[in-house]
């Protein structure tokens, strides 16, 4: 029992191994063919048999109907009474007219003794013998004499006989009952049934070989569908994939059958890209829909509201949004931004550079390359100068390659304070050694003994200790301008006698002012003007002050100094009648490491600083400096110092608010 | 012995140089800005010169190219300068053949260097 079902599961598997196997082996083609032919073999031997038989079927059934005949021809003709050789005679011509028609070997006519009458002459007479014993055969009259077949049909004379011998004397009517006599015919035989053996084995081989083309056209239409059967599992397997991940339909080697594979994969690839595009397009609309947003609410005002300029280029190089400083830099309104396209953007200036930077960072597939440059203007006509970071910061969003953000950033005033800075540094430590070198040579002068004159000796001294004031001078207005950068400097207020101060200053300046034989005149009230201060800070303002008015006057020039007091305040003045200033550069000047640009101010050396340090030392008081001026009209600095008590009080005033 | 021509805009770096200069004998003339110095170069016989480097209208550089390459003089020139960036200016320098000193300078050694060079004796 288990060995069976062992041995019918192994031939259950082997056969769907075979069944589902990649190639087909070519045995078993070749073993189809035979079987095909074994099959047609068969089959026509069949046919043939069967068409043989039926002939000689049809043969004998006419054959039958002759000798029918023939028996009552011959019964007409009569009884052979022994041997009535008329009668016999007869019998042999029908016979021999019967042979020759019917080609039957032989025919004859017996009786169970002896055979009377026979198409074989030889055998007329021949005693039967006890060995021809009939054998009946399959039908009513046939029989077997030994081997042979023959067909045996009783002659009807009792039916058809003309001479009935009838004896008027005898009152019996003795009918002789004649003994029966036979015609006989010897037939071919016929042909043997068609074995149920090979008839089986015939339809079997048919069978099978129908069987076995069924199969070879199963598997070739397998093949055919095999690229067809691929697509549809690959599609069953991934149906749940389709919407997120198309790719996963594609069908990766193919084994012959390309053109259907290769079809399906184009098709699949085509499907990707348009989802793609599709995807694309709703997200430019998020996008656009989410800047509208934007434009709509407190970001879009904060944006404005930025001093940097801001542009945000779409992938179809459209300017989707520009915040009010861009719009400014560029000359758009900011509900035309929208309209424009980096190709048919216009502007002029600044814009314009802008612009070509943004188009010469564009690349060949859309995007842009990373910008991130200084750009400075310097227009010779508007006499604009000016400094700007331009930033060009692509973004890196799948699939949207050409969106890029626009940063413009105004640094001038920046880069106006490095170059500034750079100048200053340069300028003090240039400015430190001039003293330096005075210092340096003539107190070798002095120590070399070579001089004794003492004119000369004198001016040695008189060249070191001034230097070296004006080196600590320097080193002090240095020392200044960290400590309000830092926010270190600090204001002691302490009583001032202005007066003092004005005289003390103007005294330790009239070397500088001789050389250039200009003329310091000071002008005090008869008051006694006092004020809080910080001494030492407000002599740094004075020093500076008067050193500018010196610096800037050409020879014999006059520098008036003045002081008057209000009830809030005091207010000294530095009148010259220099190179003045321009009224543009009012402001500029008392920045850090600022100077005026004009050739006279660029040729005298100064740090920049001198006029910042003044303004910030007043301002720590409470006060500021004004400045009236032309150029070439000369310059009148104005600085105001209120007095502490009204200050304290109107400090107090403004906390109280 | 020689004419020495000292430029320089700070009068007292002039003043020092002269009187050392002339206490080693030789003649000093002296200007305070370019133009008078090329002036006088071209109407004197000057056979040395210092300058100052950063003067007003026309710097210490500017000078030597006239001098060099206009007047076509090979007078000896030391140039004075109190600015940093030295490996420049050295480089710009080295065709004119120019001694370069830098501020503060030692009177000493720089009126050693011209006597040497003019062949004169220090004293």
């Amino acid at each position: 029992m288990i060995g069976g079902s062992a041995a019918l599961k192994t031939v259950y598997q082997s056969v769907r191994r075979f069944l589902t196997a990649e190639e087909v082996p070519r045995w078993f083609g070749l073993s189809i063919v035979l079987i095909y032919l074994v099959g047609l073999g068969t089959v026509a031997n069949v046919g043939i048999l069967y068409a043989r038989n039926e002939s000689s079927m049809q043969f004998q059934h006419s054959s039958r109907n002759a000798l029918q005949q023939l028996a009552d021809q011959l019964a007409l003709m009569g009884y052979p009474e022994s041997d009535n050789p008329a009668i016999v005679n007869q019998y042999q011509k029908a016979l021999h007219r019967f042979s020759t028609q019917f080609l039957s070997r032989i025919i004859r006519v017996a009786n169970d003794k002896k055979i009377i009458a026979s198409s074989v002459s030889t055998e007329i007479g021949v005693l039967r013998s006890k060995e021809d014993s009939a054998i009946s055969g399959p039908d009513s009259d046939q029989i077997r004499y030994s081997s042979d077949w023959w067909i045996r049909l009783a002659v009807p004379f009792h039916r058809l006989a003309k001479n009935t011998v009838v004896d008027e004397n005898s009152k019996n009517t003795t009918t002789k009952s004649n003994a029966p006599v036979y015609l006989e015919a010897n037939f071919p035989p016929t042909p043997p049934a068609i074995s149920s053996l090979s008839s089986t084995a015939g339809t079997l081989s048919i069978v099978l070989a129908v069987l076995g083309s069924l199969f070879m056209v199963y598997r070739c239409l397998r093949e055919q569908l095999r690229g067809m059967s691929r697509i549809v599992d690959r599609l069953h397997t991934h149906r749940h994939r389709i919407e997120n991940e198309l790719g996963s339909l594609r069908i990766a080697n193919t084994v012959g059958f390309d053109q259907i594979i290769a079809s399906w994969n184009e098709l699949v690839d085509l499907t990707q890209r348009l989802q793609e595009k599709v995807e694309h397009t709703e997200a430019t609309e998020e996008l656009t829909r989410a800047l509208q947003n934007v434009g709509n609410n407190s970001l879009a005002e904060a944006l404005h509201a930025v001093p940097d300029g801001m542009i945000f280029i779409t992938d179809e190089n459209r300017f989707e949004y520009a915040n009010s400083a861009a719009c400014r830099i560029f000359g758009w309104e900011i509900d035309q931004v929208k309209n424009i396209t980096l190709d048919t953007a216009s502007a002029t200036g600044i814009g314009l550079k802008i612009l070509n930077i943004i188009l010469s960072s564009r690349q060949s597939d859309g995007s842009f390359k990373p910008y991130n440059e200084l750009m400075h203007v310097d227009d010779a006509e508007s006499k604009f100068q000016g400094s700007y970071r331009i930033m060009i910061i692509p973004m890196h969003r799948a699939h949207r390659e050409g969106e890029c953000l626009v940063i413009i950033r105004d640094v001038s005033q920046q880069i106006r304070a490095e170059r500034a800075r750079e100048e200053f540094v340069s300028h003090v430590s240039h400015e430190l050694r001039t003293p330096l070198t005075n210092i340096r040579a003539y107190s070798e002068t002095l120590s070399s003994g070579m001089f004794e004159d003492p004119k000369v000796m004198t001016e040695c001294y008189n060249v070191i200790t001034k230097e070296t004031r004006r080196l600590s001078r320097l080193i002090e207005d240095i020392l200044n301008v960290s400590q309000l950068e830092v926010g270190t400097i600090e204001i002691t207020l302490d009583r001032v006698d202005l007066n003092t101060l004005l005289s003390e200053c103007i005294r330790d300046i009239q070397g500088l002012a001789d050389e250039k034989n200009i003329n310091l005149k000071l002008i005090l009230p008869p008051k006694l003007d006092e004020i809080q201060a910080d001494r030492d800070k407000l002599s740094v303002v004075i020093n500076n002050l008067l050193g500018n008015s010196i610096k800037y006057t050409p020879k014999d020039g006059t520098i008036i100094v003045g002081c008057q007091s209000t009830r809030d305040e005091v207010v000294l003045t530095f009148k010259d009648n220099g190179i003045g200033i321009d009224p543009n550069d009012h402001g500029r000047i008392f920045e850090k490491f600022q100077r005026g640009n004009e050739p006279e101010v660029q040729n005298e050396t100064g740090s920049g600083i001198g006029l910042f340090t003044a303004r910030e030392i007043i301002r720590r008081h409470g006060g500021d400096i004004e400045l009236i001026s032309n150029k070439n009209e000369g310059a009148t600095f104005m600085v105001k110092l209120p007095h502490q008590e009204s200050r304290a009080a109107s400090k107090s005033t403004s906390e109280e608010n | 012995m020689a004419s020495i021509l000292v430029v320089d805009d700070e009068v007292s770096v002039v003043r020092v140089l002269s009187i050392w200069l002339e206490r080693n004998g030789h003649d000093v003339f002296t200007a305070c800005n370019g133009a008078d110095a090329l002036t006088q170069i071209e109407s004197q016989s000057i056979d040395l010169l210092i300058t100052d480097m950063n003067m007003p209208y026309v710097n210490g550089v500017e000078i030597i190219r006239i001098i060099r390459d206009k007047m076509k003089k090979e007078l000896p020139i030391f140039l004075l300068t109190a600015r940093c960036d030295q490996e420049n200016l050295v480089e710009r320098l080295k065709q004119y053949s120019v001694h370069v000193y830098t501020k503060p300078f030692v009177p000493s050694r720089l009126v050693e260097e011209i006597n040497r060079l003019l062949g004169a004796v220090t004293l």
